[in-house]
């Protein structure tokens, strides 16, 4: 690995995790939006698919080293689970029966994606530091 | 009567020749110590650049990942470090030979 490889992959989970903060940021502000955008339908949760960075054909652990380059976001996919019915005569989204389709976003759920992207962020700033200490200390070699 | 040092005698002359060593390599194409040394320091200089690009632009509000910006800034800081470091060692080493009691 290159000299600021580390550096690099640490940054590339930064900016994964951020993004994924920012999804479920979106997904709380929408816990109650019976319509999307263009109109149709609950809103419908958001989830973030990271995947490793790199060409995936390396042959060993040590190639794959050689090529890491942290994390990408694959994709913003949707949640296919089924939305909440609610029954809310009054809602002008209600259908016939009185029903109000309401999006698929359980908000503990989404408390705990928002700890677990505030926690892995830390982790990868540890190891960024890290990094920077090992760095510091090498170069004091030469004083 | 002195007769003036031919400079290609001592390289030359096989009486000078250390037994068994190989003579050094000369360098070809420009990859002596003084080019390597100007192409680190170009290379330094660009990323110093860009550290500065990056942290104005965070600065001017037109920066949408701070975290670019701020790996920019660590590898400037880090590049300058280790030029800063090896810098002072080269000044130690000649200074070294300049103060050689002769």
């Amino acid at each position: 690995m290159g000299l600021f490889d580390a550096f690099d992959a640490s940054g590339s989970a930064l900016s994964a995790e951020r993004l994924r903060m920012d999804v479920t940021a979106e997904n709380l502000a929408n816990a109650q939006s019976t319509r999307t955008a263009n109109g149709q339908g609950p809103y419908r949760r958001k989830e973030v698919v990271l995947q490793e960075a790199g060409s995936g054909t390396q042959a060993s652990f040590a190639d794959s080293l050689q090529a890491a380059r942290g994390v990408r976001v694959a994709g913003i996919v949707e949640d296919p689970t089924p939305p909440r019915r609610v029954y809310d005569p009054g809602h002008p989204d209600a259908d016939a029966q009185g029903y109000v389709t309401m999006p698929n976003v359980n908000t503990v759920t989404e408390m705990t994606d928002l700890i677990g992207a505030s926690r892995a962020y830390e982790a990868n700033v540890t190891a960024m530091q890290t990094t920077k200490a090992m760095f510091a200390r090498t170069l004091d070699l030469l004083k | 009567m002195t007769v003036p040092i031919d400079p290609s005698f001592a390289t030359s002359g096989g009486e000078w020749a250390v037994e068994g060593a190989a003579p050094p390599a000369q360098p070809s194409g420009g990859t002596g110590f003084g080019s390597m040394l100007a192409n680190q320091l170009g290379k330094l200089e660009s990323v110093q650049d860009e550290a500065a690009k990056a942290s104005q632009a965070l600065a001017t509000g037109q920066a949408s990942d701070p975290e670019a910006v701020v790996m920019a800034v660590e590898r400037a800081q880090l590049s300058m470090q280790l030029a800063s470091t090896l810098r002072t060692k080269a000044v130690e080493a000649v200074n070294d030979v300049f103060h050689t009691q002769v």
